[in-house]
């Protein structure tokens, strides 16, 4: 009965499923290797978190999309939800520092993001689309509304706001904040009845179902997540550049997506989580310094992450085979 | 736990044209256990499906402590007190058997989970079958790393952790091992004891005998009877599931087995991961049915003959030995098979009847496809099938259930195959069709063409076939064939009823 007669096998291959960032923390320790035979002074405390913290939209957008890749579906138009929640907070809030102005943007910027969330998630969970093609077709519907509503980069966020943005608060890097909190938040979501929903959805919806699950809520849920977190992501990328661009979250579809691939979260549904896609954010973050101190053109950067898709793709698999062979 | 008493009066379902079930009744009170008994197709699964609330009548009562009560979901019936354990699971692989149990059920402080509580429910209820279990189940197993039989376990207390006044358990010990129906039984009776009603569905004689209190019988979709088991022997129970009583009914077979022809296919030994050694012997021009219960390695059998399962043993064809390690290879040999899941693996849907026909014959019509000649064959077999449908051209979805069939039958006429096996082909199929079906299985058997049909239609096995071997638990229990093909005996050795034990042990030993 008890877990400590447990085969090791079987532990390898439970931690291979459960904890399924064992591939990315293994990445994450080549990547750190090779940035350090590059740039030793890479990894001073001062020039790390600044690096990183040009990674805090991703991070963020990223665990939106984890929680959609987790109960079944895939969300293409998160980019663009950034662009559009961008472009909303920049040009509501400009330079003005009134505190209710600040936080009437704030307000539609978030507002827009869960809405566009909601439309994704009314399409695919209620009306049961495609989600490959609804979001990709939605996307094209966010991105022109970001347009309409800023037609040039441009626009200026309130200095206040974007010099915190850089502050190190109670002496820690703001990046650390980041991660911490979107930790706790996620424990928590996954200690709450939705969080066992979500994976039960995405593992086995008809199980689910018949086990009583409001399958497409939970579904519908999963999309409005997501598109808060691309809001609180187009925030983030307002502040670290301090200004607005209609087509500035164009890369976050499918970084975001290579992060949760990366992070070992299947794409099938049901398994992976937050910390794996968080590990998958920095990967890449260190994988873009290797290029750049490597002396390669930067153009290489789309070819290596698309190399390291693919292994990341197969890691996973082969981690589990290998249980699976212990085990047989 | 209060008194409750369930009460289905005159229950009928429909789907399309087909009566699943005509006019079914049962009544269950606290503290029994009544078993549901009947042969295949004779609507016990959607009988009990009615009162677990997963499909909705067309008609008839079902009362609940008296009051008409209609479930539109599995979870509405839940609500009321009445849970099943299903034999499709119910679990999520990739999730621990404590958050299966509780899904959509879990303890709940302040929004969040007590998985600490969870986890220790789970555990007294695990301890329900403390030493029937594997070593290494716990609370925290993934259930995708269960045994099967565990994973039924896992399952039932899944049922039982809603608390049910009412539970009923439909094929629940198909595949628990021996110590573990022994203790399910032991937990019965408790379970008895604390006022809840059960509904014991099986095919297990012994079983029912064991831990009923009464039977309700169905025949062709209706209750013929119910009966005190006390005062009732199997072969009286046989009785009530066979029309017409012990008597059987002579049914004419098509012409006189003979001992001459040649023996065309021959299997020693077959064993996979549900067969147990199963030997056979096929004679040209002759239909052999598969019989017996449902899932008992039919199905199995035939995808090993034709090689799309991993099998040890022997097979000769035509005297000589082969081993099909792929379908490829058994299809150029002459064998065809045609599934009987025909959505999924005989047809291409969305594809013309026409390419559906020529898809295993193409290699057949050059490198550069002679497209007339091609047509010309397909509209052969489609007129030789008496096949109704608009063109060639037009979609199979276009065709109706019986139509359809037909072309997973012709697209492997149109190779000229000298064995054919069929897995359970007419399933779903309207009679008029069934009909034109069994002629042309005639035809082909005239022809010299060697058929190995399984079908869970036991009245389909009596009339087409020349021998049937009736299968359980992965072996062959019994051939029968000549005068003791006939009704009794078959649902007799299917439910492996004691009066009709096989006449050698079945063999389980390796060649």
């Amino acid at each position: 009965m008890s877990a400590a007669r447990t085969s090791v096998g079987q532990r390898l291959h439970r931690v291979a499923l459960r904890q399924s960032y064992a591939f990315a923390l293994l990445l994450l320790v080549v990547a750190v290797a090779i940035n350090y035979y590059l740039q030793p002074n890479f990894f001073q405390p001062g020039i790390l978190s600044g690096n990183l913290l040009l990674f805090v939209p991703l991070m963020l957008v990223a665990v939106g999309q984890t929680a959609v890749v987790i109960g079944g579906g895939i969300d293409l138009s998160l980019g663009a939800i950034v662009s559009m929640a961008n472009v909303i907070f920049v040009s509501l809030m400009g330079q003005e520092t009134s505190p209710s102005r600040i936080l009437l943007a704030l307000a539609a910027g978030f507002l827009a993001g869960i809405l566009a969330g909601a439309l994704n998630g009314f399409c695919v969970a209620m009306l049961r689309f495609q989600p490959i093609v609804t979001t990709f077709a939605t996307s094209f519907i966010f991105a022109g509304l970001a347009l309409y509503v800023l037609p040039e980069p441009g626009g200026a966020m309130p200095p206040g706001l974007v010099n915190f943005f850089y502050t190190n608060p109670l002496g820690l890097p703001m990046v650390l904040w980041v991660v911490v909190v979107l930790l706790l938040l996620w424990s928590l979501l996954r200690s709450t009845r939705y969080g066992s929903y979500l994976y039960a959805t995405g593992g086995q919806d008809l199980s689910a179902f018949v086990s009583g699950v409001p399958v497409s809520s939970v579904r519908f849920l999963s999309y409005c997540i997501a598109g808060l977190m691309a809001a609180a992501g187009a925030l983030a990328l307002a502040l670290s550049t301090g200004t607005g661009n209609p087509i500035g979250g164009t890369d976050f579809m499918l970084q975001s997506i290579v992060a949760v691939v990366l992070g070992g979260t299947r794409l099938s549904g049901g398994q992976g989580g937050v910390v794996g896609s968080i590990i998958g954010v920095v990967i890449l973050s260190l994988i873009q310094s290797i290029v750049s101190f490597s002396g390669a053109p930067s153009s290489w950067q789309t070819l290596i992450n698309g190399l390291i898709v693919v292994a990341a793709l197969a890691g996973p698999g082969l981690v589990a085979l290998l249980g699976r062979r212990r085990r047989a | 736990m209060a008194e409750v008493s369930l009460s289905a009066q005159h229950l009928v379902k429909r789907y399309g044209g087909v009566v699943a079930l005509a006019d079914g009744s049962l009544d269950v009170g606290s503290g029994e256990v009544v078993a549901l008994m009947g042969a295949n197709g004779s609507g016990k699964s959607t009988l009990g499906k009615i009162i677990t609330g997963a499909v909705v009548p067309d008609g008839g009562r079902l009362l609940l402590d008296g009051e008409e009560v209609r479930f539109s979901s599995p979870q509405a019936a839940r609500r009321a007190g009445i849970s099943a354990v299903y034999q499709e699971l119910s679990l999520v692989p990739d999730m621990t058997v404590a958050e299966n149990i509780w899904l959509a059920n879990e303890p709940v402080a302040l929004g969040r989970v007590r998985r600490k509580e969870r986890k220790e429910r789970t555990t007294r209820l695990l301890s329900l079958f403390e030493d029937a279990l594997g070593p290494s189940v716990g609370p925290d197993s993934l259930v995708s790393d269960l045994s099967p039989s565990d994973r039924q376990i896992v399952e039932i207390l899944k049922a039982l952790s809603r608390e049910p006044r009412v539970m009923i358990l439909d094929e629940a010990t198909a595949s628990l091992g021996a110590r573990q129906v022994e203790r399910l039984f032991e937990l019965v009776g408790e379970w008895k004891a604390q006022s809840m009603a059960l509904i014991f569905i099986s095919h297990r004689m012994e079983e029912i005998f064991q831990i009923a209190d009464r039977a309700t019988v169905l025949r062709s979709g209706r209750t013929v009877g119910a009966a005190d088991l006390m005062e009732t022997s199997e072969e009286e129970l046989v009785g009530f599931m066979i029309e017409g009583g012990v008597a059987d009914r002579h049914i004419e077979h098509p012409a006189d087995a003979d001992g001459e022809k040649t023996v065309l296919l021959e299997a020693e030994y077959l064993r996979s991961s549900v067969l147990n050694g199963v030997s056979l012997q096929l004679r040209e021009g002759e239909i052999l049915g598969l019989g017996g219960l449902q899932g008992q390695g039919q199905s199995d059998l035939l995808l090993a003959l034709f090689g799309a399962v991993p099998h040890s043993g022997t097979v000769r064809l035509a005297g000589e030995e082969t081993h099909f390690s792929r379908p490829r290879k058994a299809m150029k040999k002459g064998l065809a098979f045609v599934p009987g899941d025909r959505g999924g693996e005989g047809l291409l849907s969305i594809r013309s009847i026409l390419e559906n026909l020529l898809l295993p014959s193409w290699s057949r019509y050059g490198a550069f496809l002679n497209m007339s000649r091609a047509r010309n064959d397909a509209e052969e077999v489609s007129q030789d099938l008496r096949l109704k449908m608009g063109s060639l051209d037009h979609p199979v979805s276009s065709l109706s259930g019986g139509n359809a069939q037909k072309v997973v039958l012709g697209k492997w006429l149109m190779r000229d195959p000298k064995v054919l096996l069929l897995d359970d082909p007419t399933k779903g199929v309207d009679v008029g069709a069934k009909g034109e079906f069994y002629k042309i299985l005639s035809d082909l058997r005239q022809r010299g063409v060697a058929i190995v049909l399984h079908s869970s239609d036991d009245e389909e096995l009596l009339s087409l076939c020349d021998r049937v071997l009736v299968m359980r638990d992965g072996v062959v229990r019994r051939e029968l064939s000549g005068a003791d093909l006939n009704k009794s005996a078959l649902v007799s050795a299917s439910v492996g009823a004691a009066s009709s034990s096989p006449d050698s042990p079945p063999s389980d030993g390796a060649p």
